[in-house]
């Protein structure tokens, strides 16, 4: 009898939602690219609140496992226990473009989406000394010249070369795709020249305010950033793409740890102290928790694999 | 476009900045004193482990550590006859007779004056030209870019020696690890074998530290080295001041042989060892008593060491304007850059004017520390250095190699990569397949592809784009000569030797 009692306990003790106790040892957030680049940045300062937030002896540790354009990264947290002491950075439309070209062990559905904090738009771009002035002009001229307006991108399949497709789509116009090795050696090419424009996201172009011209920037409403540069929406062209940086956690997460994660997150957002920080960093802000940010992947999946089946490039 | 030069400065001169550069200093000199430790491997090791540090730390290192092991190298070579590093092989031709003359202490202070000032001119040339020719690198596109890889590559020519067939092999080899990963374009996959590490392709600092430090550690620990040290006589050093004067008279050797050494260092594909031997041919030729050559004139030691201190900074012309660098260790700097997020490339200038002008200081304060540090280490007691037992020597450098190679991207399949690295350079080492043909085949044949395709994108398909204006066909002809210059020179001597022959 008295073994049977033990043996309850301890079984009950065992079954016992985490909950309380979570958490009760490091959690890890898995960040898919190399330390000190924006997605580092961004999941170091997050985890330097969220550690406050998640109570007395929270540790957060921050791992990085760069590699194949962060799939390595994703692949990691999608295949982790979902048990929430394995998060990750969550880089859209890049993690899920991914999936379209090449094989991936992991989809849409493989992770729990707990928040989205960046949202950085594209832009339409073009040298400062080159002679198109406003978006007119300059798509204007790619109609009357179908291929010849060439686009330096960072990549194929990702929110750079999105943003090229669809603006061709909503214009009609015909782009020449270039696509270098980085952001940073598209934006190089562009300076010199060697391509007409970029489509680099508008935080690229902050450092470079007096080298580029931006005549577009592809978001819903204009840039709290850049709040002189129009939006292609208001010149008639509904096209928005961005890269999305959040925080996600691997599939089938319990719904009280998922719950808890995501209200310390929440919290995290309305610190006055963070907000300065990502401000301070470059990041544009644009939070959204929770089943929102399931929906905006699920969106972003379709747009995706939309521009894959009609388009694809590889 | 220098005043950036001068506002680096001062952070330079910061304490734990320039702390760098002096152990980096030393330690560059201990590295090129131990025989079978290049400039290349100590810097490979360390680049990995210089993450945590602050960009001018560990730039600073870097730069001490070519500097030091360029001129470490001439210790052993003039006191036993044994280079301690590759580069250091014209110096054995006249310091070792010196040393046997008794005048080894006289050697090392021409090696130690002769390379500080081969590094400062190296690094007044870094100065001078890297912050214009950044500016017209910017007008360098795809098209050009693939020239000058493919420039570069012809230049291997220069590396192959005599053994062509076998430098062409290795540089075959290192163009096609350079396919591995995904294309540039598309992102498919080529010889990936499902791995997404090998996605990204292969890693310069991987490859380097399996080829370049792996087989010499093996050897260190194959061949035990038995040196009986120097008697305290043989070195009969003089203050540093009373022998100054007397070298006055190298004043043109140093001149020529800066000169030789910048060149060959901005070329791709050259490298310290070559610099040296052309020099010392050039010095010896027009020398006025070329009998004394080889017999332990100071000159030769002069000529050698100038040039291959000569090449240290000048190599990261190209490395830091395009990309491109020109030796192997200026490869391994571009890795060390990478590491820092320091994109190499026109806009580094813009971007990091601290860092990359800070850099080209260091340069500059590490060639000079030469003289105040490499004149008090070559002492018998620094010879005796050589004899540290090399079994503990060569497993400390394994466990530093294994370490750093994890901490790169915190994946053991880096670790099996180079190992798999090291028993391929191992193999290529005993059956004397050149090694720097593969590092160059890996970056410049990369570049190449990249390039090419990029700008027939650009110029939608058609071929002319390559030859659209003048940088383009200016380089074209520069390719062209490289190839077909030797091609000439040869057939011009046998016909010379014709000539003899049927004159007799």
């Amino acid at each position: 009898m008295r073994k049977l009692v033990a043996a309850l306990l301890v079984t009950g003790l065992a079954s016992s939602p985490a909950l309380a106790e979570f958490p009760e040892k490091p959690v890890e957030v898995i960040v898919g690219y190399s330390a000190g680049g924006g997605t580092d940045v961004m999941a170091r300062t997050v985890a330097q609140f969220l550690e406050k937030e998640l109570g007395e002896g929270a540790s957060i540790v921050v791992k990085n496992m760069p590699g194949a354009g962060g799939q390595i990264g994703f692949t990691e947290v999608s295949k982790a226990n979902p048990d929430g002491y394995t998060l990750g950075t969550f880089n859209l439309p890049a993690a899920l473009a991914l999936t379209k070209d090449r094989e991936a062990d992991y989809d849409v559905n493989s992770f729990t989406y707990l928040a989205n904090f960046v949202e950085d738009p594209n832009t339409v771009v073009v040298s400062a000394s080159s002679n198109f002035e406003t978006l007119d002009e300059f798509l204007a001229w790619a109609k009357e010249n179908p291929g010849a307006m060439t686009f330096g991108l960072s990549s194929l399949g990702g929110n750079d070369h999105f943003s090229a497709n669809m603006m061709a789509a909503a214009s009609g116009a015909e782009f020449t795709l270039v696509p270098f090795k980085g952001a940073a050696m598209a934006r190089t090419a562009l300076l010199g020249g060697h391509v007409s424009a970029g489509t680099m996201a508008l935080s690229q172009t902050t450092e470079f305010k007096d080298d580029l011209r931006v005549l577009a920037v592809l978001s819903e409403e204009r840039s709290p950033f850049r709040p002189e540069v129009p939006t292609a929406k208001e010149l008639g062209y509904d096209v928005q793409m961005s890269s999305l940086r959040g925080i996600v956690a691997p599939a089938g997460m319990d719904a009280e740890i998922t719950d808890k994660i995501r209200a310390a997150l929440n919290a995290v957002n309305e610190n006055p102290d963070f907000q300065q920080m990502m401000a301070k960093q470059g990041n544009p802000m644009a939070f959204v928790s929770g089943d929102a940010f399931e929906q905006l992947a699920k969106k972003q999946d379709d747009v995706a694999q939309a521009i894959w089946d009609e388009t694809p490039w590889k | 476009m220098y005043s950036d030069l001068v506002h680096a400065l001062p952070n330079v001169l910061d304490f734990s900045n320039f702390a760098a550069v002096v152990i980096g200093v030393i330690a560059g000199i201990v590295v090129g004193a131990m025989p079978g430790l290049s400039a290349t491997m100590a810097i490979s090791v360390l680049v990995p482990f210089t993450f945590g540090l602050e960009p001018l730390v560990a730039l600073g290192l870097m730069a001490g550590i070519y500097n030091g092991a360029m001129y470490g190298g001439a210790i052993p070579a003039v006191l036993l006859r044994i280079p301690g590093t590759p580069a250091a092989v014209a110096t054995t031709f006249d310091g070792y007779p010196m040393a046997q003359k008794g005048e080894g202490g006289y050697a090392l202070q021409v090696a130690v004056v002769s390379s500080a000032i081969g590094g400062i001119a190296s690094a007044i040339a870094l100065m001078l030209l890297a912050p214009p020719l950044s500016k017209v690198t910017l007008l360098f596109g795809p098209s050009e870019v693939f020239w000058v890889a493919v420039f570069g590559l012809a230049s291997i020519i220069f590396l192959l020696g005599n053994n062509v067939i076998k430098g062409l092999i290795s540089a075959c080899f290192g163009v096609f690890v350079s396919v591995i990963g995904s294309d540039p374009i598309y992102g498919n996959d080529r010889f990936t074998f499902g791995q997404l590490e090998l996605l990204d392709g292969i890693s310069i600092v991987i490859l380097l530290v399996g080829l370049y430090a792996l087989p010499p550690v093996i050897d260190l620990l194959e061949v035990p080295l038995k040196t009986d040290g120097v008697s305290g006589s043989k070195l009969g050093t003089e203050p540093i001041w009373r022998t100054l004067p007397r070298m006055g008279r190298f004043w043109k050797t140093w001149i020529r042989s800066s000169l030789i050494g910048v060149w060959i260092g901005i070329l791709p594909g050259a490298g310290g060892s070559m610099a040296a031997f052309m020099s010392y041919n050039e010095a010896r030729r027009t020398s006025k008593t070329p009998e004394t050559w080889g017999n332990g004139e100071p000159e030769g030691v002069a000529a050698s060491e100038t040039a291959n201190n000569a090449d240290t900074a000048s190599a990261l012309i190209p490395a830091l304007t395009l990309g491109i660098p020109g030796t192997a260790v200026a490869a391994v700097m571009l890795g060390g850059l990478l590491i820092h997020g320091l994109q190499p490339g026109p806009m580094l200038f813009r971007e990091n004017p601290d860092i990359v002008f800070g850099f080209m200081w260091q340069f500059l304060f590490g060639a000079i520390l030469l003289i105040f540090l490499g004149g008090s280490l070559a002492t018998n007691s620094f010879a005796r250095l050589l004899n540290l037992p090399r079994p503990l020597l060569g497993s400390v450098i394994i466990v530093l190699m294994l370490i750093g190679v994890y901490s790169i991207h915190g994946r053991m399949f880096d670790v099996y990569l180079m190992l798999g690295f090291g028993a391929i350079g191992y193999i290529m080492d005993k059956l004397k397949f050149p090694l720097p043909p593969v590092v160059l085949g890996l970056i410049l044949g990369g570049f190449a592809e990249e390039n090419l395709r990029l700008a027939l994108r650009i110029g939608r398909g058609d071929w002319s784009i390559l030859f659209a204006n003048k940088t383009s066909l200016l380089l074209v002809a520069l390719t062209v000569s490289v190839i077909v210059g030797p091609i000439i020179k040869r057939h011009l001597a046998s016909k010379k030797d014709d000539a003899k022959r049927a004159g007799r």
